[in-house]
């Protein structure tokens, strides 16, 4: 089976546009967090979102009016302009029918749904338009950019919610290596969406001042939006037309707590499974690990059952690992949020410093986890884990790799 | 890589029948769903799953919070577990056990509704119990739970093709040795939402009839349900003496990377996804000895399937049998991959390929009937085509 590498990566977060912007502000700790402005929050019990700002869809999508495309989409063919710019492969030359998109979301376009909602509220179900719903299923988002790009290869959305991302690179990786295309851009999309905030507002899951994954303080999560997409082609592709290699895919696990559709299984035993077959389907052990991007939210349950699933796989070799969440600056970008991670795991394996965990002050009693905290860090990892976990148990860990 | 994936059970829940026994009679007695639509109200008209109830197959026990989707999804499942003797009553589940399923819309009812009752009511009178159900991905969640399903579980959304790729998906994990066991198909609930998507474009036919690659058809019915495979390696199923009924052999999708909103008439991409098919399945055309279409009435898609065809078999189009099943069960979007390549399967099994529901005539020389046609090959083909430009086709293999 071929071998699978990353050579372009384009992003679009709360702290920044683009690779080496995102980079240099991740790893200098940039907060993207602020109070929401996209709809006003008052009488909401939660105030907190992790926004894209100053995002001018014109400037990427140019084959059409950018106002036809939803917000997710719009986002994810900016994300996917730049990918391939980055990679710097000249699409003219390729057989489009081996170009495939592999994506994953939480919510696709929920904003189609509000302004449904918002339509028949105001006028009834006569006057919603018509152009409104066919815009809301998910696989919209990986068609926008398709058509955008003119990529005819296999074109789906894997809405696996907050691991989706994972997913999605763990598809276009299988795509590749089994010789079934030459080439993938895999990534994740979210808009920011008053859906997802109340519902998370009403849970009380949003972190009133602060995102504090691992903390012994942290206070919850906030949600957020962005874009993340991968270039993948074979090993062999790559070093033939020169391109820069920023990490190699070597595999992915996936599994299903079945326990509870928003609580994590309290021993992580589905997190425990995904981190392992990710591992097993890697060929490399958990002494190979040099560092892992947790999901890390910073709700309390969550981040303590992931803690307790790295104790209980990595056993006593876990506090040697560093471990940090970047949703400690970014937020929680939803099915996006695994793919800008995976972005940072590639480069974290390419300069080989590792981003840290922002807002830490104290660990939970009894940790003795390496939270990385507030500081990014020179390291060198070779071989690095991202963990993603999600609503309905689903979980997914995707390993990574500096090239050999 | 090499482990061939085949199937050993079934479960279905569609207007035309609850669990692959009355689904199949249903399907060869040329019956259509097609009919007044209870839970659209007024003239609509759908191939609705009528009087649904899952408690007679999922008990009382935690149904309530499950929505129609996760519901229907729900008890496919139990049926397809039970078909194979892979039910999980007992113990905390099998971590080889898996779903994976697609879906066009997923949850979109339990979305709108949820956000209705925030800008109605007030963000802080959401339920919190119906938070859960606005996720896609919460029909294979939910059902995951319902059945101890523990090992992969993925959602896969690819439009009206999203249950072929879900099928192809699972294969692909099989054969990576990800799983020992995937129940692979679609669901796709009717709600206010889906239909309005279609019809407030003008693509739902106005006399209420499908007639698929009829000459005046005038477009098409949506439906619903859900239809899982129990999916194993050759091996796996060998090993546990499970006999397998066919072998997913072949997949190919393409997207037309046109317009997310009309088909590609010429259909260059649908050619190119069964020619992949028939590749990655290692036969020629010659090999396939019935097509199960994936037209539903719609004047452009229908069209577009029969160049595709055309492109692909030439002359000999004409003497392989054909089933436009959806004259039968509807355009049941996400979960129409997964009724098809059903339809497939039970064609392969009999010998024979269903008849067309209400079928009267085509004008592009396909051989379609009213009577189940004779199926004297080895390999069916599975049709599936979006007007996203998503294209999709399966290679089955018949193993009597």
């Amino acid at each position: 089976m071929r071998r699978v590498v990353i050579t372009g990566m384009g992003l679009v977060t709360p702290i920044g546009t683009g690779r080496a912007m995102f980079w240099e502000r991740l790893t200098a700790g940039a907060n993207g967090i602020g109070p929401v402005q996209s709809f006003d929050t008052t009488g909401y019990s939660a105030h907190l979102g992790a926004e894209v700002k100053d995002f001018d869809p014109s400037e990427h999508v140019r084959t059409r009016p950018p106002e036809a495309l939803g917000r997710g989409s719009q986002l994810a063919v900016a994300a996917a302009r730049m990918a391939l710019e980055d990679s710097g492969v000249d699409l003219t030359a390729r057989d489009r029918y081996r170009i495939g998109v592999s994506m994953g979301t939480t919510s696709g376009e929920p904003q189609m749904v509000e302004r449904y909602n918002d339509a028949r509220k105001a006028g009834g179900l006569e006057s919603v338009s018509a152009d409104i719903l066919p815009k809301y299923p998910c696989n919209v988002i990986p068609s926008h950019v398709a058509v955008e790009f003119d990529l005819h290869g296999p074109c789906l959305m894997i809405p696996t919610a907050c691991a989706a991302g994972n997913y999605a690179i763990g598809y276009g990786f299988d795509m590749i290596r089994t010789g079934r295309t030459d080439m993938m851009l895999a990534g994740g999309a979210d808009s920011f969406s008053r859906i997802t905030y109340s519902g998370f507002a009403r849970l009380g899951a949003i972190a009133p001042e602060r995102c504090q994954p691992f903390d012994k303080h942290r206070k919850g999560m906030v949600p957020g939006e962005g874009s993340a997409m991968l270039v993948l082609e074979p090993l062999e592709d790559a070093i033939a037309r020169g391109a820069t290699i920023y990490a190699e895919v070597l595999g992915y696990g996936v599994s299903c707590d079945a326990h509870h559709m928003t609580a994590a299984h309290p021993q992580g035993d589905g997190a425990i499974r995904a981190m392992a077959m990710a591992l097993k389907d890697s060929r490399k052990t958990t002494g190979d690990v040099d560092y892992i991007s947790a999901h890390g939210t910073g709700t309390p349950t969550n981040d303590r059952v992931e803690a307790i699933a790295v104790r209980t796989l990595f056993a006593e070799r876990a506090p040697k690992i560093p471990m940090s969440s970047i949703k400690s600056m970014i937020g929680h970008t939803m099915g996006a949020a695994s793919a800008i991670e995976a972005v940072a795991c590639s480069l974290a394996l390419h300069t080989g410093v590792i981003p840290p965990t922002m807002n830490f002050t104290e660990p939970d009693e009894g940790s003795d986890l390496d939270y990385v905290p507030n500081q990014a860090r020179k390291t060198d990892p070779q071989i690095v884990l991202n963990n993603a976990y999600a609503f309905g148990g689903n979980n997914a860990s995707l390993c990574l790799a500096r090239v050999q | 890589m090499s482990d061939r994936v085949v199937v050993t059970g079934a479960g279905v829940i569609a207007s035309i029948g609850a669990g692959v026994e009355e689904f199949e009679r249903n399907l060869f007695a040329g019956c259509s769903g097609v009919g007044p639509s209870p839970l659209m109200g007024g003239n609509a008209v759908a191939a609705e799953v009528r009087n649904f109830n899952p408690q007679p197959w999922l008990g009382n026990k935690g149904i309530r919070v499950l929505d129609r989707s996760a519901r229907l999804l729900s008890v496919a499942a139990h049926m397809a577990l039970g078909s194979t003797g892979l039910s999980q009553q007992e113990g905390d589940g099998d971590p080889d056990l898996g779903l994976v399923c697609g879906t066009m819309f997923g949850s979109v009812h339990s979305i709108t509704s949820f956000d209705w009752s925030g800008i109605t009511e007030g963000p802080n009178y959401v339920n919190p119990m119906e938070f859960p159900n606005t996720v896609i991905n919460s029909p294979s969640g939910q059902a995951a739970i319902k059945h101890k399903l523990r090992g992969v579980n993925s959602t896969i959304s690819a439009g009206l093709v999203s249950g072929l790729y879900a099928i192809h998906y699972a294969a692909e994990f099989l054969r990576f040795g990800r799983a020992t066991a995937l129940m692979a198909g679609g669901v796709e609930e009717l709600c206010e939402e889906s239909f309005l998507s279609f019809a407030k474009v003008g693509v739902i036919s106005q006399r209420g009839c499908p007639q698929p690659f009829g000459p005046d058809r005038d477009g098409t019915v949506l439906g619903e349900g859900s239809a899982l495979w129990m999916m194993e390696t050759a091996a796996g199923a060998e090993a546990r003496g499970a006999k397998a009924q066919l072998e997913v052999c072949g997949f190919g999708a393409t997207q037309d990377a046109h317009d997310v909103t009309a088909f590609r008439v010429r259909g260059e991409g649908a050619t190119s996804a069964i020619r992949q098919a028939l590749r990655s399945a290692g036969i020629e055309p010659d090999a396939i000895g019935g097509i199960i279409a994936g037209a539903s009435g719609s004047r452009a898609g229908d069209e577009m399937e029969v160049h595709a065809l055309r492109n692909v078999f030439g002359d000999r189009l004409g003497r392989i049998p054909v089933c436009a099943p959806k004259s039968a069960y509807g355009e049941a979007m996400g979960a129409s991959g997964a009724l098809g390549a059903l339809t497939a399967g039970l064609a392969l099994a009999k010998g024979f390929v269903p008849p067309t529901a209400g079928y009267h005539a085509n004008n592009a020389g396909l051989m379609l009937s009213s009577q189940p046609q004779a199926l004297n090959k080895e390999y069916a083909l599975v049709n599936c085509f979006g007007c996203d430009g998503n294209n999709a086709a399966l290679v089955l293999k018949g193993l009597n």
